[in-house]
């Protein structure tokens, strides 16, 4: 039986945590040292690199500059997270294909091209290094708890509401539906932002009842995912504390936290107020500019556009929680 | 229907918009018969308020006579006149058990503004900006109520508006702030600001016993109305004189033993302080200008109770934590939980301990708001209250 709690005990930092911290801050002085050069003396480092001074080769490389001090003070503000390195290694790729573009033209030192590209590639693997180690550190120090919220109403009612995966949609609405193809298995359809939807099929790994429901997606799903949602009593409370672990992976890449938090937690954030709203109030509720996707004013809609459903409404009373 | 708009900073118009329709169950349409401009509509009035847009409706203090009302609805009946809080509180979430209505859980759809800026959300609001959960107002002729089974109040018939209007807000939020100042026969109460709030904050604090209230503004009929109407025993000019000076003469030394401040991020004063504030606050670097605050926590005695009334947005500057911590003082201030004390307060209008009509200063029409909202932010015509009414 696995564990409920959703709490891990503080990581220990072994040596390649601390060797990728100290990396993660050098890569940042060195960062804030090119970007500075590439600010002050770009024709200078342009020759350096093996391409002829131009004021086009000059404004791409101030723009570099930029770009290098901005990551290189995200390095140095926070040396343990691994989301700046990772931008470095972007950073290093759209070098590497700039180079590229310019080993094409003639007019270019094809030896010191060379070296440039062979420095950068150096560099980039450092930065993947420190990525790497800060990533490790970083998954193990922090909860895999996406985001939690509590709910005020006891923690039966509140699972039952939230094994039902066909009112899904209800909450979250980039979700065209959820349909459970037995006990087990699911089949998820949703919509793309861009139009039309990703299809994928998930299975329950282990339920316990009004304690923990855990999935993940079948084998050679496009949308790679896996994650829990615990459910607990809240302290001297009849409420119950949601919490959503999960991860994700896109392919060929094995599911990750940092991932999840990045891609997925703005949205899983909504979906669980939203949540809340329905169980508690048994609608989700929408004001005059929030019925809009966009920004709207705060004026009623010529139309209805999106008309909640009631989910197992609980009728309120007026006298209920008033202390005069 | 015509609705009062904010078309941007200092300019709002009277506009046709469609007509408010049922989008939620518990939601309720309202033919409004009285509505009123709020002393903080005139901070969006004025831009401090962010996440304003241009054509959202405001007012959030209004009365009217249901329509329409959601599947889910059935406490109510078409045809029933109702007071509507200003507060969207849902009844059902944990805050709202609590009696905490304006940090409603569940009433603010854009909840996640509010938990960016203050770190947990607050309740929905009509018409007072997006991160209040962009709700059309009541400043029109109609207005869609969500919760409507929750926050509406009926009001009997033979109570003018103008007498049961107030529960929508100030009358609650004065009565709220004197309830913080745990009065007891002997106490002495200062209010800093006599406008709506400031003048029911007064009538509530004589209502429940205060031997004493001081009241504190720079317009003379202000403080006339203070003392003639809501029953303030002293007043203060401030423009005139020198508020801690007085106060301490007044207490013989002490300070008042707790302090109302009914004015909010638009605080005047004097002095480098003043410019030092409105400075920061017009390059954008403070919201809010929270000198009366500021001027409250030095007054006040040792052990003392401050109750912050005034409406304030973001984080404030050179805060006299120092005293507030040494001399023992206690903050208590939220948005007013309405729901909370519409009922208790109606049953005091019926029984006469209070006539709310005292502030009233002029009527208009609905079409005259642009012009309402010019001549409450001017003080023109000893403006105290307007009603306005389609």
């Amino acid at each position: 039986m696995k564990s409920v709690s959703a709490f891990r005990s503080p990581a220990r930092e072994d040596q390649h945590d601390r060797f990728a911290t100290k990396l993660s801050a050098g890569l940042g002085w060195f960062s804030l040292a090119l970007g500075t050069a590439q600010l002050a003396v770009p024709r200078t480092l342009s020759r350096l690199i093996g391409i002829e001074p131009s004021i086009a080769a000059s404004t791409i490389l101030r723009g570099l500059g930029i770009r290098e001090i901005a990551s290189g003070l995200g390095l140095l503000l926070e040396p343990r997270r691994p989301v700046p390195l990772w931008a470095r290694v972007a950073g290093d790729v759209i070098d590497l294909g700039l180079l590229g573009i310019a080993a094409s033209s003639h007019r270019t030192n094809r030896v010191r091209l060379a070296g440039a590209m062979a420095s950068v590639a150096g560099v980039m693997a450092l930065d993947v290094i420190a990525a790497r180690g800060t990533q490790r550190h970083f998954e193990a120090a922090n909860r895999p708890v996406i985001y939690s919220v509590t709910i005020n109403r006891p923690v039966q009612e509140v699972y039952q509401a939230f094994r039902d995966f066909s009112r899904f949609p209800q909450f979250m609405d980039y979700l065209a539906s959820v349909q459970e193809l037995d006990r087990v298995r699911s089949r998820w359809v949703a919509k793309l932002p861009i139009g039309g939807t990703v299809e994928w099929d998930a299975e329950i790994t282990d339920e316990m009842p009004n304690q923990r429901i855990a999935w993940q997606s079948v084998e050679g799903s496009r949308i790679k995912t896996r994650g829990s949602v615990i459910f607990s009593t809240a302290p001297s409370r009849n409420s119950t504390e949601v919490r959503v672990e999960m991860q994700l992976g896109f392919t060929g890449k094995a599911p990750s936290t940092l991932l999840a938090k990045f891609f997925a937690k703005p949205q899983i954030k909504g979906d669980l107020r939203r949540f809340k709203q329905l169980v508690e109030t048994g609608e989700v509720l929408f004001s005059d500019a929030t019925e809009f996707r966009r920004p709207h004013p705060a004026q009623p809609p010529e139309q209805v556009q999106r008309r909640p459903k009631i989910f197992e409404p609980r009728r309120p009373t007026a006298e209920k929680g008033a202390r005069p | 229907m015509r609705a009062t708009c904010w078309m941007g900073k200092k300019h709002v118009s009277v506009e046709h918009v469609p007509d408010p329709k049922i989008i939620n169950n518990r939601d309720a349409i309202i033919r409004v018969t009285a509505t009123t401009i709020c002393g903080s509509d005139l901070h969006l009035y004025n831009g401090y308020m962010p996440t304003m847009q241009k054509g959202d409706i405001l007012g959030h203090e209004f009365m009217g006579e249901v329509v329409e009302l959601g599947r889910g609805v059935t406490n109510l009946k078409v045809g029933d006149r109702v007071v509507v809080p200003f507060a969207i509180a849902c009844g059902n979430c944990e805050q709202c058990e609590l009696g905490m209505f304006s940090c409603c859980e569940n009433g603010n759809p854009s909840g996640w503004m509010p938990e960016k800026l203050m770190g947990h959300p607050t309740c929905g609001a009509f018409g007072y900006s997006h991160l209040t959960g962009g709700f059309s107002g009541g400043q029109a002729e109609y207005v869609r109520v969500p919760y409507a089974d929750f926050g509406p109040l009926k009001v009997p018939r033979h109570l003018p508006d103008e007498k049961v209007l107030f529960l929508s807000d100030i009358f609650p939020t004065g009565y709220m702030g004197a309830e913080f100042c745990e009065i007891t026969p002997r106490k002495v109460i200062a209010v800093w600001g006599a406008g709506p709030v400031g003048q029911f904050a007064i009538a509530s604090a004589k209502m429940l016993g205060a031997e004493r209230v001081i009241a504190i503004d720079r317009y003379p009929y202000r403080l006339k109305m203070a003392i003639e109407k809501a029953g303030a025993t002293d007043a203060i000019n401030y423009e005139d004189q020198n508020v801690q000076e007085v106060l301490r003469d007044l207490t013989a030394g002490r300070g008042p033993d707790a302090c109302i401040e009914a004015v909010g991020l638009e605080a005047h004063g004097h002095g480098v302080q003043y410019v030092h504030d409105a400075m920061k606050q017009k390059v954008k670097i403070q919201m809010d200008r929270p000198l009366a605050v500021r001027e409250a926590i030095m007054a006040c005695r040792s052990g003392g109770i401050i109750a912050i009334l005034g409406v304030y947005a973001g984080f404030v500057d050179k805060f006299p934590l120092g005293a507030l911590m040494n001399r023992g003082l206690t903050i208590k201030t939220g948005q007013c939980h309405v729901h909370r004390y519409m009922k208790p307060l109606l049953e005091r209008i019926e029984r006469g301990d209070i006539d709310p009509s005292f502030i009233v200063s002029h009527y208009m029409n609905l079409d005259d708001a642009p012009k309402g909202y010019d001549m409450f932010m001017h003080k023109q015509d000893e403006v105290m209250k307007i009603i306005l009414r389609s």
